[in-house]
């Protein structure tokens, strides 16, 4: 509709008389109609950018205040300012470096391995079989679960020294109790959440599988091509947005984690993540509210950091035509 | 055909009614823990501001017509250029006809918000009053639950909206809740940690006046401890709905089976001797706490401490922190003592156990000692008690070491109505109370050591006879006041040190307590890093 | 033979959801016991997490919040969806990253800020607290996923529209939501599920009044006495819509997944 408008204008214009009045006028009608037609375009996004702007950025920037301010419910007293002295011995306290360790292994390998299990899923599922339907139903369920119930479910009734199911079978067939959670407690937090996760790869990879050109893999076949050959010639580098997408998607979910290890991990060192960590600073044990915040600071600059260097890694999710 | 400017108008006003109707269901949603009659009010104003907002979009419609016919009459640049200077006039004025939509509704929610105040202070004839209590999630606060509405709704038309929340959650809540003079809950559960510490700080009231003043309630039949442990200068800031002290457990059976006889007032080393010799494949010898967590493992080991002579900090004059206590010799010791004591003939998976695994495992006959809270014997199974035996908590150079807690209701500074949540208090907390339970579930479910009356009821002495005497002696000799060797900060507090940087201490320095006891660090390890620990709060 | 793989490795992942069914169907002593799979099945559980006044009110909250914040999700992410794919603003990467860049950003650090705000605004304890959180919380991810399937749409569809004098309305309900249907579908299905099993937020914000199912599950858990039975229980009951939604959504799930991963 903008084009249609600009030709009428611009045909009124050849037809008019060309004073310098309405040259002017002209210009800055098509001006107008410009910055119209942007303002337009924008429209539609504003809800949800102002929307998330303020939802999101607002309580940040009040983070921002606090991390410069002496606060400490339990101390009844009210806050002050105090600069950057929060900022001091951030990364001497006892367990951090721990839990920061702690939170790029668990996300690292959480959504690598159910990267890995994902695919395998996915190729076992995209073949006919008897029942294949039911088996992706039960496989997808995990996903669904509550974060609080699985780890539940696993700490308790799982690999519980005591009660759990997993420390009786190794019992039965012969082998000593195993005190997962305690002695493990960062691989079995790994362990439930690639259990969650793997099946929403799968479920992305199985999209990629079959949205893949049959032709293209029977002319491969004629060709003589092996199946092996075929996976990995063909099939992976159809796969590598879908992967992409996973990696992606898996990343914001799981840098994230708090359920499982609230639920999971009793704070010992090395099974902490800095989500965890800069809760208890703040309301989950300390009160400590201008350190937790001067905390908070840190991890959203650093996630933003390494956020913005992973999303350049996975720039083809960006890049795509650019429509007019 | 539209232009771009009908159709912007259009996709606006759209939009605008959509968000307009959003609000409003969010609103009526959102408020409906509020009065319900009040909140119809406040949506009937609200959509009669909707209303007005749409007329107003609709009468801008029309006038946008107008224009933009008049600028395709006139084919003209200049009119043009008019016509849009007009069309983003009414663009401005549909932002203020939003504005001003959006004033109404908050007037709107203003006058439900006042007339809703108004009903709750005119509401003492018709409305009930109701009160929100915060209790944490055991038995006990399950029994109450089901009692309520035929016990205390039914004579005093107040209703009782309880929220259960685990140990850890409770205290964060309700720390958070009265620190920042929240007003979510009348009534708050809260331990004797705690309630010196809210009540110095203000946050909530002196619970004197109401307690002096009904002679129903007999404040003076509450265990002076425990009345102690819940005052700060003297005032007593939460009435206790039960309390414990700790004392070992054990298998009679067992340790007679194993040629082993328990003292009455037993020292550690006994303990750990006998715990030792009764250690089999599938008994473990004790079972003590050992899952990360200032009230789990570390009040257990922070009575072993205190008898071993060692402490967390000293105290300055002024009974502020003093420095670090943690790199003494007599710390490591009480650590070898426990650490080594679990490792040797302590339960499975010593290292994520605490009261509850270790009340499964005694019920199961897994273990054949049980150094915790005396409130566990109430939970026995009946063939179990039946075998069971009590101790006096352990010693070493101290004459007694048993902790003290109490669970206790508080009513927040905040609280608009007190005097209707005194009317709570003092119920849960009675004598009648615990009648009344007796009769529904027997005199073994009544929450112990809050009332000296209790353990003068022959029908409890009867019903508790394995427990109910070593409970009162236990509780009556918890060294509250004086629980070590040295001086320290935050007294009274026996299993913890009563300043608010202990939680932090506390739980930070029991995972890597944890750690070793699971065996993947050393103690000497573990010490040096609660060290460093306790040393950020020195002054 | 890697049919029977995949059955292998379903019921395998199965597995412990099916336990926890199994166990919320015994005694707590059975359930604390030696595991057997022969047991006299019991509802008791059942009856016991059910009586308490908080598990109606608190699936109750849960449904308005969850269909409220993803009904707002949806109405605000089409449109900038639109914006970002069909008739793409200025810089529509930049606004598209710092979309997703708001997904990264610790919930914790914000959650004291948002507690004093939500406390000042006379929130806390409301369901609409929860439902613009969970708003913003979908938002993101439903704005990136639908401007992939609104990327799917045919040019000439929408030109020609365009040409035929269709509103932004209009080009959305006539021609683009038939294309982008399963896409939308997949999307809402995501937010329903992330809003459904929320905790965090839930328990900081609504420990008292209008708590969700979530809390509601956790508040089975005592630390006085076992509760296997009881808390499976009442993890079945909380897990159960969304597994079926799930179940019954799954093949346009994929669809729409598919769609996301392409453009």
């Amino acid at each position: 509709m903008s084009t249609t408008e600009t030709n009428v204008d611009e045909a009124s214009a050849k037809s008019s008389i060309t004073t310098a009045r309405a040259a002017s006028a002209r210009a800055d009608a098509v001006d107008a109609l410009q910055k119209k037609e942007r303002r337009r375009r924008r429209l539609p996004l504003l809800p949800a950018l102002i929307f998330t702007i303020v939802v999101t950025q607002v309580p940040f920037l009040f983070s921002l205040y606090y991390s410069l301010t002496e606060w400490n419910l339990l101390d009844n007293k009210p806050r002050e300012f105090t600069g950057f002295d929060n900022f001091t011995g951030l990364f001497s306290k006892q367990g951090f470096t721990d839990a920061v360790v702690a939170s790029v292994t668990m996300t690292v390998s959480a959504v690598l391995l159910s990267i890995v299990v994902g695919t395998g899923l996915a190729v076992l599922l995209d073949r006919k079989f008897f029942g294949q339907g039911f088996v992706r139903t039960l496989l997808i369920t995990p996903f669904l679960v509550m974060p609080v119930v699985a780890a539940l479910v696993w700490e308790e009734q799982m690999l519980s020294e005591s009660f759990g199911l997993v420390n009786w079978l190794l019992e039965t067939i012969g082998f000593e109790r195993i005190p997962f959670v305690t002695n493990y407690g960062l691989w079995s937090i790994i362990l439930v959440l690639v259990w969650q996760w793997s099946p929403f790869m799968m479920l992305i990879v199985l999209a990629g599988l079959q949205g893949q050109d049959s032709s293209v893999l029977e002319a491969a076949r004629v060709d003589g091509a092996t199946s092996r050959g075929i996976f990995f010639q063909i099939t992976l580098p159809h796969l590598r947005p879908y992967i992409e997408l996973s990696i992606l998607l898996g990343a914001i979910y799981l840098i994230q984690v708090f359920d499982h290890v609230e639920v999971m991990s009793g704070g010992r060192p090395g099974d902490q993540n800095v989500r965890h960590f800069v809760y208890q600073r703040s309301i989950g044990l300390a009160f400590e509210f201008g350190e937790a915040s001067a905390y908070s600071v840190i991890v959203v600059i650093a996630t933003i950091i390494l956020a913005t260097m992973g999303l350049r890694v996975l720039s083809n999710l960006f890049e795509g035509e650019d429509p007019a | 055909m539209h232009t771009p400017a009908r159709t912007r108008v259009r996709a606006w006003r759209t939009l605008f009614a959509v968000f307009v109707a959003l609000a409003l269901l969010a609103t009526a949603c959102g408020s409906d823990s509020a009065e319900p009659v009040v909140d119809t009010q406040a949506v009937d104003d609200a959509n009669a501001a909707a209303a007005a907002a749409q007329e107003r979009a609709d009468e801008l419609e029309a006038e946008l017509e107008e224009a933009r016919s008049a600028a395709e009459a006139a084919g003209d640049d200049s009119d043009a250029a008019a016509a849009l200077e007009e069309a983003e006039a009414a663009l401005a004025d549909a932002e203020a006809a939003a504005a001003d939509a959006e004033s109404r509704a908050a007037d709107a929610e203003a006058a439900a918000e006042e007339a809703a105040a108004a009903a709750a202070s005119a509401g003492d004839g018709e409305a009930t009053r109701s009160i929100n209590v915060a209790v944490v999630g055991n038995p006990a606060m399950i029994d109450i639950e089901e009692l309520t509405p035929e016990y205390f709704t039914a004579e005093t038309g107040i209703e009782v909206n309880y929220t259960v929340l685990d140990e850890q959650t409770l205290r964060e809540i309700t720390t958070r809740d009265l620190g920042t003079g929240g007003d979510q809950f009348d009534v708050a559960m809260i331990g004797m940690f705690e309630a010196p510490q809210f009540g110095a700080n203000d946050w909530l009231f002196n619970l004197n006046t109401f307690a002096n003043n009904d002679p129903d309630y007999n404040v003076d039949d509450l265990i002076p401890a425990v009345r102690g442990g819940l005052s700060a200068n003297g005032n007593l800031y939460a009435a206790p709905f039960y309390a414990e002290s700790s004392f070992v457990m054990y298998r009679a059976d067992l340790l007679e089976a194993a040629g082993q006889t328990m003292p009455e007032a037993p020292t550690w080393d006994e303990v750990a001797a006998i715990a030792r010799a009764v250690d089999t494949d599938d008994v473990a010898g004790i079972c003590l706490r050992g899952k990360p967590g200032w009230g789990d493992l570390g009040a257990a080991f922070t009575t072993v401490l205190n008898t071993f002579g060692g402490t967390w900090w000293s105290a300055n004059e002024d009974g502020s922190i003093g420095t670090s206590q943690v790199d003494q010799p007599e710390f490591l010791a009480a650590l070898d003592f426990y650490v080594d004591l679990l490792q040797d003939a302590g339960e499975d998976d010593a290292a994520n156990s605490s009261f509850g695994e270790c009340l499964t495992l005694y019920n199961e006959g897994k273990v054949a000692m049980w150094y915790d809270a005396t409130v566990a014997a109430s939970f026995f199974e009946p063939e179990v008690l039946e075998v069971s035996d009590f101790a006096l908590a352990p010693t070493n150079v101290t004459d007694a070491s048993g902790w003290l807690w109490a669970w206790s209701l508080a009513i927040p500074a905040s609280s608009s109505d007190p005097a209707t949540a005194w009317e709570y208090i003092s119920w849960a907390t009675s004598a009648e109370y615990h009648e009344q339970l007796a009769g529904e579930k027997g005199w073994v479910a009544v929450p112990p050591g809050t009332r000296t009356s209790l353990y003068e009821r022959p029908e409890y002495l009867e019903a508790a006879e394995a427990f109910a005497q070593r409970t009162l002696d236990a509780m009556n000799a918890a060294p509250i006041n004086n629980p070590g060797t040295t001086p320290r900060p935050g007294l009274p507090g026996v299993q913890y040190v009563g300043v608010p940087e202990f939680q932090d201490l506390g739980t930070r320095c029991t995972a890597e307590i944890s750690a070793a006891i699971a065996g993947s660090q050393s103690t000497a390890d573990a010490q040096a890093a609660c060290h460093a620990i306790a040393q950020e709060f020195e002054s | 033979m890697l049919g029977a793989l995949a059955w292998f490795l379903g019921l395998t992942f199965f597995f412990p959801i099916a336990w926890m069914v199994l166990n919320g169907f015994k005694t707590e002593a059975d359930a604390n016991g030696d595991p057997m799979l022969t047991f006299s099945p019991t509802t008791e559980q059942y009856s016991t997490v059910t009586e308490k006044d908080l598990f109606g009110e608190a699936f109750m909250s849960s449904v308005v919040i969850v269909l409220l914040s993803t009904l707002i999700v949806m109405i605000l992410a089409i449109p900038a969806a639109y914006a970002l794919a069909i008739k793409p603003v200025e810089k529509w990467r930049d606004v598209l990253f710092f979309f997703i860049s708001t997904k990264f950003l610790p919930i914790v650090g914000a959650i004291l800020p948002l507690y004093v705000i939500a406390d000042y605004l006379d929130l806390i304890g409301t369901r609409t607290a929860l439902v613009v959180l969970y708003t913003a919380m979908n938002l993101p991810l439903a704005v990136w996923m639908l401007r992939s399937f609104f990327a799917e749409v045919p040019r000439e569809l929408i030109e020609a529209s365009q040409m035929d004098g269709a509103s932004l309305w209009g080009q959305i309900t006539s021609v683009i939501m038939p294309i982008v249907a399963p896409g939308l579908a997949a999307t809402a299905l995501l937010c329903l599920i992330f809003a459904w099993n929320e905790f965090f937020l839930a328990v900081q914000l609504n420990f008292a009044n209008n708590q969700t199912v979530p809390i509601w599950v956790l508040s089975n858990v005592d630390d006085r006495s076992p509760f296997i039975a009881r808390i499976s229980a009442a993890s079945t009951l909380a897990t159960l819509p969304v597994v079926i939604a799930g179940w019954v959504a799954q093949k346009r799930m994929i669809r729409g997944l598919a769609m996301g991963a392409i453009k």
